[in-house]
């Protein structure tokens, strides 16, 4: 869908008892594969009538499931977890290949494939983003260069990773709103951006802190980057805060833009451009879901939104990208973005 | 239940003060001070007298986790559970006895400490909750109840010391308010010194623009006019009015009690750069320097969004600073005279929320003490096995205020007489929790 979507229609919603934090999409089909808050991975197909989640086999993880990445040839599901580990899977008979028990020495947050699908990589809370051959689960390189603590004397935690449509860049972005991007060849550092308006550190009132950078996604053409999360919030209690994007022209180390929702409050969790650049896609929560429509022209939020069902914490789109995927509390859906 | 009493932490024979020493000195002083306090009706008999010579020289610090911490995600895991959460457990040294992740420091000296596992105070208000476990009991329409600062300042205070007899650090405004009505009917007295911007009492200094001399000299015409006063007006209230304007300007002669920089920096380094490090240790000097009860407020654990974040972020300061304070009293020889007592006002929802946050909760959930009359390597009480409800063992805010009495050396069904009524220290029917005692 190329023209500008301003209605997100759900058309399927499978209930849960789990939370699911991360889904992956078998290419040309209704298949998708989600990791639940129960540690397992679930295959379910979204065009049944009743679709039923069919557990993965053999001895998987053993807290929550927070990443997941196909591999170029689709033959492999890479799955990361709180439990520190990684896990391969053979996508087709659903069973486990391999395991990297202490890939990370803290909480995984985040798993993503490059876009040949050679690479994985993977950020945890060790504040240090790895990555792996996707084949053989070889360590290919280690990045680092994010603060273990947070200015405060806290632990940091390293939320999200995304890499360039051209594969030579990866981008990570951790609680404090720093970003690193770096060159996937050497592991060299290209260009540190800040989004300090996604962290809220409370000095006064509660001593601690909530936010950071959850969600980044490069435009198609690589010249932009767009980070997502939430802030500032003033009571910290709560995911009270308002749904916040900022969009750097990076090279330049410039904010092109810094767009906070007026309608949805809550954390974005996921971003993702259309594959022509027109516009984006970002979604996330706080008790309930919440979409917003980027009109990547004008940097302009365009469509913000309530999704019916809760706090969604990953999509996908279908290869027309008319069509979301979403893995979220107590749900796994199925959207329809049209034109109204 | 399963207390394992590997040894005890105090004895009569560790204090000393021993009984013939304890009466010459009580008798010098008069019969007010051999009861510790003017109102109690402590009776003369063996065990009062036993109690009273106990408590000499002891005192409480209460690490006041205001807000709520979770239970699940320290002292009650539930792994593997749809509660649970996501963090793993850890065994401790203990056997058999596992605690969250977060607590690895803890978790290797959980034999000298003891847990509750099972409080059930039913409570989930912020306010009146800290209401209902700083005084293990709910104020009365007639009466306000002092809260437990203010009892043990009054029952472990010395007479005429020049430390404050209760110091409350807290530094964060968030649900500082629930802590604020104190000493009640025991009077200004025994109310705390809130130390809440710093951890220096302001004005304590004196004015550069004052002598000595001249600043001795309003003291005296200060007394002299405080009894001119109370000659004609005595009461109660004039009384500890009064000994509370001695006690500052004591404070003012102890300027060097409240100055941190006294410590040694290798000292400091081992607490830790937060706050509520530096305050913990300002705790133990000021219990080193005689202060019966400290309180440091750690706030604000209220998790409604991102629970486990909070807790990621907020139970490793927790567990350094718990075993940090802990090896530092062990060190200083004090844990047999120094009880170390880490609660909130509630605990959290078993239930996670779509926030990844957990609710206020007072069903089941958990405490941890140390220190000075309490058995090491408790472990008390028991939850289901997603932690919504006790199903042993289940004790209340008024159980763990006797016990910290009873460990202290005070009698909890002594009575305070308030007018024409008494008071007893906790409500009738209340008892210590026994296997906790050491």
């Amino acid at each position: 869908m190329s023209t500008l979507p301003n209605k997100i229609e759900e058309t399927k919603k499978v209930s849960r008892q789990d939370m699911a934090f991360c889904l992956s999409r078998r290419p040309e089909t209704e298949q998708v594969v989600f990791g639940s808050s129960d540690a397992q991975l679930y295959e379910l197909n979204l065009a049944g009538e009743k679709p039923e989640a069919v557990a993965f086999e053999g001895e998987g993880h053993s807290s929550y499931i927070t990443g997941l990445a196909r591999s170029g040839k689709g033959n492999f599901l890479i799955s990361g977890s709180y439990d520190r580990r990684l896990i391969w899977w053979n996508a087709g008979t659903r069973t486990r290949v391999r395991e990297i028990k202490d890939a990370h020495a803290k909480w995984i947050r985040k798993v993503v494939a490059s876009p040949d699908g050679t690479l994985i990589a993977s950020v945890a809370d060790d504040m240090v983003c790895r990555l792996w051959n996707a084949e053989t689960g070889k360590l290919v390189r280690e990045l680092k260069g994010h603060d273990l603590e947070t200015p405060h004397h806290y632990p940091s935690m390293l939320f999200t990773c995304a890499f360039s449509p051209d594969g030579e860049l990866l981008a990570t972005a951790d609680k404090t709103g720093h970003i690193v991007i770096w060159k996937v060849t050497d592991g060299s550092m290209v260009k540190a951006l800040e989004a300090p308006t996604m962290y809220t550190w409370d000095p006064k009132a509660r001593r601690h802190s909530i936010g950071g950078v959850r969600a980044l996604a490069f435009s198609p053409d690589g010249s932009q980057l767009t980070a997502g999360g939430i802030g500032k919030i003033g009571n910290i209690d709560h995911l009270g805060g308002k749904a916040r994007l900022r969009t750097f022209a990076w090279e330049k180390g410039e904010t092109l833009a810094e767009m906070e929702s007026d309608e949805v409050k809550g954390m974005v969790t996921r971003i993702h451009y259309h594959p022509e650049g027109k516009w984006l896609l970002a979604l996330g929560g706080d008790h309930k879901g919440l979409a917003m429509i980027v009109d990547t022209t004008a940097n302009k939020i365009v469509t913000e939104t309530r999704t019916p069902a809760n706090h969604a914490h990953d999509f996908v789109f279908n290869e027309s990208a008319d069509r979301i995927y979403v893995a979220g509390h107590n749900h796994v859906t199925v959207h329809d973005l049209r034109t109204a | 239940m399963n207390p394992i009493p590997l040894q005890p932490g105090c004895r009569i024979a560790d204090h000393d003060v021993s009984r013939r020493a304890f009466l010459s000195q009580s008798l010098a002083v008069g019969s007010g001070a051999l009861l510790g306090t003017s109102g109690a009706l402590h009776a003369l008999d063996e065990d009062s007298l036993n109690l009273t010579l106990k408590k000499t020289g002891r005192s409480v610090i209460l690490l006041w986790l205001a807000g709520g911490s979770s239970q699940l995600e320290t002292w009650d895991p539930k792994p593997g559970r749809p509660t649970g959460g996501p963090y793993a457990t850890i065994p401790t040294s203990i056997p058999g006895i596992h605690i969250s992740e977060l607590m690895p420091k803890m978790a290797q000296r959980m034999h000298k400490i003891s847990v509750v596992r099972s409080l059930n105070t039913k409570d989930g208000g912020h306010g009146t909750g800290a209401e209902l476990m700083l005084r293990g009991r709910k104020n009365e329409a007639a009466i306000d109840y002092p809260d437990m600062g203010a009892v043990f300042a009054k029952e472990l205070g010395r007479a005429n010391s020049r430390v404050p007899g209760y110091v409350s650090f807290y530094s964060q405004s968030e649900g500082r308010g629930n802590t604020r009505k104190t000493s009640a009917f025991l009077g200004a007295e025994f109310a705390p010194m809130n130390l809440d911007e710093g951890m220096m009492p302001p004005n304590i200094t004196r004015l550069d623009d004052i002598s000595g001399l001249d600043h001795r000299e309003r003291a005296e015409l200060r007394e002299i006019l405080s009894a001119r006063f109370a000659s004609k007006y005595d009461s109660d209230s004039v009384r500890s009015h009064a000994a509370a304007y001695a006690r500052v300007q004591g404070l003012m002669s102890s300027e060097k009690l409240f100055d941190i920089e006294q410590e040694p920096q290798a000292i400091r380094d081992k607490y830790g750069p937060t706050r509520f490090a530096q305050q913990a240790l300002m705790a133990r000097r000021m219990v080193e320097e005689g202060v019966p009860f400290v309180r440091v407020a750690r706030a604000w654990w209220d998790s409604h969004g991102q629970n486990f974040e909070t807790h990621a972020e907020m139970v490793p300061e927790l567990d350094h600073v718990m075993a940090t304070l802990l090896d530092d009293l062990e060190q200083r020889g004090m844990l047999d005279s120094t009880l170390v007592v880490a609660m909130g006002e509630f605990g959290r929802t078993p239930k996670i929320n779509a926030s990844l946050g957990r609710d206020h909760f007072a069903s089941a959930w958990s405490t941890a003490m140390f220190g000075c009359g309490i058995q090491h390597g408790a472990v008390f009480g028991k939850t289901d096995e997603d932690g919504n409800t006790v199903v042993e063992d289940e004790v209340g805010a008024g159980e763990i205020f006797a016990t910290v009495l009873r460990a202290m050396g005070v009698n909890p069904h002594s009575e305070y007489q308030v007018g024409a009524r008494p008071i007893p220290l906790v409500n009738p029917g209340i008892r210590a929790i026994s296997p906790l005692l050491a």
